[in-house]
């Protein structure tokens, strides 16, 4: 078996073997799929380093016949990893233990069947970025809905159930759209392997480009969320136990902004080009208005699943400004927000567990009784911010460079979405940390254990590596964001040879008039 | 008929044929046998699943060699109705398993039940081999009059004698629907006969009444808008298992001859087709959401999928010369039989201990105290909803296939997005099982059932490897 076929399914396996461990013995059900996850992690690593930068070609590739539709094509267990996707797949790994490590903090009832879903999560989440066949990728896509919809409806805050539907219903009516895009796409490109859909769906006419990508980006648009999407998302972030808010803001989110760059600007140049407009728009909105709801939240951890809002709104924007620079921004801010706005979630996860409230008016002082829990808690604000030498400056650098290549008006909004940023997460924190400490609850807490400074050193340490020297992560992605600008680069140009055919015969009649 | 004319029906290939039918006779008598002999009395269950074995292994043989046309062209053992005579025999065996030891003042009449049980494969598997209108009609009566029996099969559960008696009159007027459609056919073509008819074609007013007539009678078997309003009544009045058998059996057997029946109408009436299977899906789902039984859940539910099939059936009218869309519907089926059947069955098991223990309250807290039902359940409701390493994904998958490929991609859409809606309701037993705290004096006994365990391991299995590994089945 082909490592990758190790990597998505060992967490598998992982599950099985956990749900034969008996209920009780807490440590060793933690330590098992600590185990499982440890292993997927160092299997990745491999991946990493056999990954050839020069190529965007998808490498590691493992390929089996599935099965076959009825009279169609033949459908493909294929497993690869390109440019786009390693990034995503090694964050994905690495985050797991991080989040295993996390869990006693916060989940001591039905261990077992916690672990069973995380380990299901991992093998879904992984399934979807190595798929290279649009039958298996929709299967993955759909399958991960499940372990978030337990990990939601079971170990949630109060309002879980109705978080717990919305989250999954909005969702999935995204994906069914999609279901019958790929459905139609399928049939009309007579495969579902999807380096030959890419070809295929590049050559096809506007019009029919337009419909297929209208079916898949609502999809992605939903997962993303973008706005007019996002309200599931500040309800599900909120509701969630912390380790599913970190595997939702860190992964889960990034299967959407995942799927716009493989299956809508990469599979759809012509139609990409032709909705960018839109689509910056809609980040800009994202950015702006995400902002601006975080401003007005009284509980820090809704507060950041609004940033998250934002954050995703600048991925778009830089996705969809279409320039080199822009979607280096796009790919490398997935990871750096997933960094970022996981660490803060966990950091949030674990005062609610001292503390056992989340309204920033609680607090004030904290860092006169933690100091440990300040010092991370302002580092991932600022990486989150965008400090320079920290990850999310690289990023919003260059998103924001793509920006202004592609629409100076655009860039400039997005600008002040940086500066709003600002705002709310230094006022949060100011609330939250500094100040006299005058709440009797808040001078006895306990500042944090090593078990969890030693969960949170990795990111941390990720922060500051792609702070200061992102080019190894660039370069990784650098072959895959090349061939996609070609991409783009020929469709901008069949779209003015278009406009201008079409253009002609008018120019030809005006011209003959005036002869007249 | 002359001595010379018969040679040419009972022949070897007839003999194969009619092979599985043959067989199934043959347990049906041996069963009324064993009942007047007291000491044999125990083979009972022997010879009934023996006998589902050996048509079983017939239809195996028939798939891999068919014998095509027999009885002069009015039945065909083809590879399709050999397939569809295995999803029967399949949601059969689940609906007679579960029925064990579901009955409990009834079941000095378990024999008879299991004559009558066994009485309904071998009217459906004529159904979808039929080749002429009249032997359609003798498998439907030989499918519905034990249906009537076995629904008021509880004689001492009003329900139960309610449901029987609603699901006889409305089935006798939808026979008659039949045969009037298919005298005012014959008056117009002259035969009875399929393969001719779909020859001459049917362009006459009279002779698309006939046609009409007879496909309503059909949406009323499979439960189609607005042929649906006895389906929830009766579903729930049933006992459980015969629900089962109601939902899975019959509803295949149905679409599988209302896919050969389709054709005689124009292709243009596709989008009417389709319009009706939208609103079925509709009207099944949005009765489902507001459902707090279960099982009166499920009825719905089982109407929303009729809807789905029948956009295979649209897709076919519209334009699949291949019969793709007979093999959609088939997988559909296959998986609908044990991802239904395992449902049924589990709220079978329920109800056995009392009446009220299919409602949606009883079932709270089930994860913690029956982990496996729990599990099985939660499956079983997944795959109903189409989620993936679900046979009931790849079904999904394949009828939205046949739609799309059809050029019904509008109709296809508006399905998918109505089974959006159908998820709102089969989350909210999971919700209950394993999301909200158990009842005070609400949970169910722990009753240990081998039978019933072993047959939801089976549909367990069947809606995985369906889901997972379909090639098994294709091809």
């Amino acid at each position: 078996m082909s490592l990758l076929t190790w990597i998505t399914f060992l967490p598998l396996v992982g599950a099985l073997l956990v749900a034969f461990v008996p209920t009780t013995s807490k440590t060793l059900l933690r330590t098992i799929t600590l185990g499982f996850t440890v292993v997927v992690a160092a299997l990745s690593m491999f991946v990493w380093s056999g990954f050839e930068n020069g190529t965007a070609a998808a490498q590691f590739v493992t390929e089996s016949v599935w099965f076959s539709i009825p009279g169609e094509t033949t459908v493909h267990y294929k497993l690869a990893v390109d440019g786009l996707s390693i990034l995503l797949v090694c964050l994905t790994t690495l985050i797991m233990p991080i989040v295993v490590i996390s869990t006693p903090g916060h989940i001591r009832m039905r261990v077992k069947e916690f672990m069973v879903w995380l380990l299901v999560m991992e093998t879904g989440m992984l399934g979807v970025f190595l798929s290279h066949d649009l039958v298996l990728f929709y299967f993955f896509w759909e399958i991960s809905l499940v372990p978030l919809y337990f990990m939601l409806g079971i170990w949630g805050g109060d309002r879980r159930l109705y978080a717990t539907i919305k989250f999954f219903l909005y969702t999935l009516s995204g994906s069914l759209v999609m279901l019958i895009a790929a459905i139609a796409l399928i049939y009309q490109a007579g495969s579902s392997d999807i380096a030959a859909v890419t070809s295929w769906a590049g050559a096809q006419p506007l019009a029919v480009q337009g419909w297929l990508f209208a079916g898949f980006a609502l999809a992605f648009a939903i997962k993303v969320p973008l706005f007019p999407f996002h309200t599931w998302l500040a309800d599900a972030h909120t509701e969630a136990p912390t380790s599913g808010s970190v595997l939702l803001a860190a992964v889960l989110l990034k299967m959407g902004t995942y799927g716009l760059l493989r299956f809508g600007v990469a599979m759809f140049p012509m139609a990409a080009v032709e909705a960018a407009p839109l689509f910056m728009l809609l980040g800009v909105i994202g950015i702006v208005y995400g902002a601006l709801l975080a401003m007005a939240q009284t509980d820090i951890k809704r507060l950041i699943a609004c940033s998250s809002v934002s954050h995703l709104g600048y991925v778009v924007l830089g996705m969809f400004a279409l320039t080199q620079a822009g979607l280096r921004g796009s790919v490398l801010q997935m990871i750096n927000h997933g960094l970022s706005t996981g660490l803060l979630f966990l950091l949030v996860g674990m005062i609610y567990e001292r503390r056992h409230t989340r309204l920033l008016d609680q607090f004030g002082g904290v860092a006169a009784s933690m100091p440990v829990f300040a010092f991370f808690f302002v580092v991932a604000v600022l990486s989150s911010v965008g400090l320079p030498g920290l990850n999310g400056f690289v990023g919003e650098w260059l998103i924001l460079l793509g920006a202004f290549e592609a629409s100076a008006l655009f860039g400039s909004i997005a600008v002040t979405g940086v500066v709003l940023g600002a705002v709310y997460l230094l006022v949060a924190t100011r609330k939250m940390l500094f100040g006299p400490l005058e709440r009797e609850e808040n001078r006895s807490l306990k500042d944090l254990m090593p078990r969890e400074i030693g969960l949170m050193l990795p990111i941390v340490l990720a922060c500051v590596w792609i702070g200061v020297q992102p080019n190894p992560f660039l370069d990784k992605t650098a072959s895959s964001i090349d061939a996609v600008m070609e991409r783009v680069d020929a469709a901008r140009a069949e779209l003015q040879v278009g406009q201008a055919t079409s253009d002609q015969p008018v120019n030809m009649t005006t011209a003959a008039r005036t002869q007249r | 008929m002359n001595a010379e004319s018969l040679k040419g029906y009972f022949d070897d290939a007839f003999l194969m044929g009619v092979s599985p039918m043959l067989t199934l006779t043959v347990g049906v008598l041996l069963l009324l046998l064993i009942e007047v002999i007291p000491s044999v009395i125990k083979l009972r269950s022997v010879v009934f699943v023996a006998t589902l074995l050996s048509a079983f292994w017939n239809e195996i043989l028939i798939s891999r060699d068919p014998v095509g046309p027999i009885l002069g062209g009015t039945y065909s053992a083809d590879g399709a109705s050999a397939l569809w005579g295995m999803v029967f025999l399949a949601s059969t065996f689940i609906a007679w398993i579960f029925g064990r030891r579901y009955y409990k003042t009834d079941r000095t009449f378990l024999g008879e039940h299991d004559v009558l049980l066994l009485c309904t494969p071998i009217g459906m598997m004529l159904m979808a081999g039929a080749e002429d209108l009249i032997v359609f009609f003798v498998g439907l009566e030989l499918l519905s009059i034990p249906l009537y029996c076995l629904a008021s099969f509880q004689r001492a559960r009003d329900r139960s004698v309610e449901a029987g008696l609603k699901y006889f009159v409305l089935g006798a007027f939808a026979a008659a629907l039949f045969l009037y459609g298919a005298a005012l056919t014959y008056m117009d073509s002259g035969t009875l006969s399929l393969t001719r008819l779909r020859e001459v074609g049917v362009d006459s007013t009279l002779g698309l009444t006939g046609v009409g007539l007879m496909i309503a009678s059909l949406f009323f078997k499979v439960s189609v808008f607005p042929f649906h309003l006895w389906v929830p009544d009766v579903y729930e009045g049933s006992p459980t298992p015969v629900t089962t058998l109601m939902a899975t059996g019959t509803k295949a057997a149905g679409f599988a001859f209302l896919l050969k029946l389709i054709f005689l109408l124009p292709s243009g009436a596709a989008p009417v087709i389709a319009t009706v299977a939208i609103l079925t899906m509709a009207i099944g789902n949005l009765g489902a959401l507001v459902q707090e039984d279960v099982k009166r859940m499920l009825a719905y539910s089982g109407i929303a999928h009729a809807g789905t099939l029948l956009l295979v059936v649209a897709g076919a009218l519209a334009g699949d010369p291949e019969g793709h869309a007979t093999s959609a519907a088939l997988y559909y089926m296959a998986a609908y039989v044990f991802t239904a059947g395992g449902a049924f069955g589990l709220l079978s098991w329920l109800e056995a201990d009392g009446e009220h223990f299919t409602r949606l309250e009883s079932l709270r807290g089930l994860a913690g105290r029956r982990p496996g039902m729990a599990a099985a359940l939660t499956l079983f409701m997944l795959s109903l909803g189409g989620i993936p390493a679900t046979g009931g994904f790849l079904g999904k998958w394949f009828v939205f296939s046949v739609a799309v490929r059809a050029g019904l991609t509008g109709f296809a859409i508006a399905g998918v997005l109505l089974s959006v809606v159908a998820l709102g309701y089969y989350l909210r037993v999971i919700v209950a099982m394993y999301m909200e705290p158990e009842l005070e004096g609400q949970a169910p006994p722990m009753t240990r059932r081998l039978s019933a365990s072993i047959a939801t391991g089976m549909c367990v299995a069947m809606v995985l490897v369906l889901g997972l590994l379909p090639g098994f089945f294709i091809g």
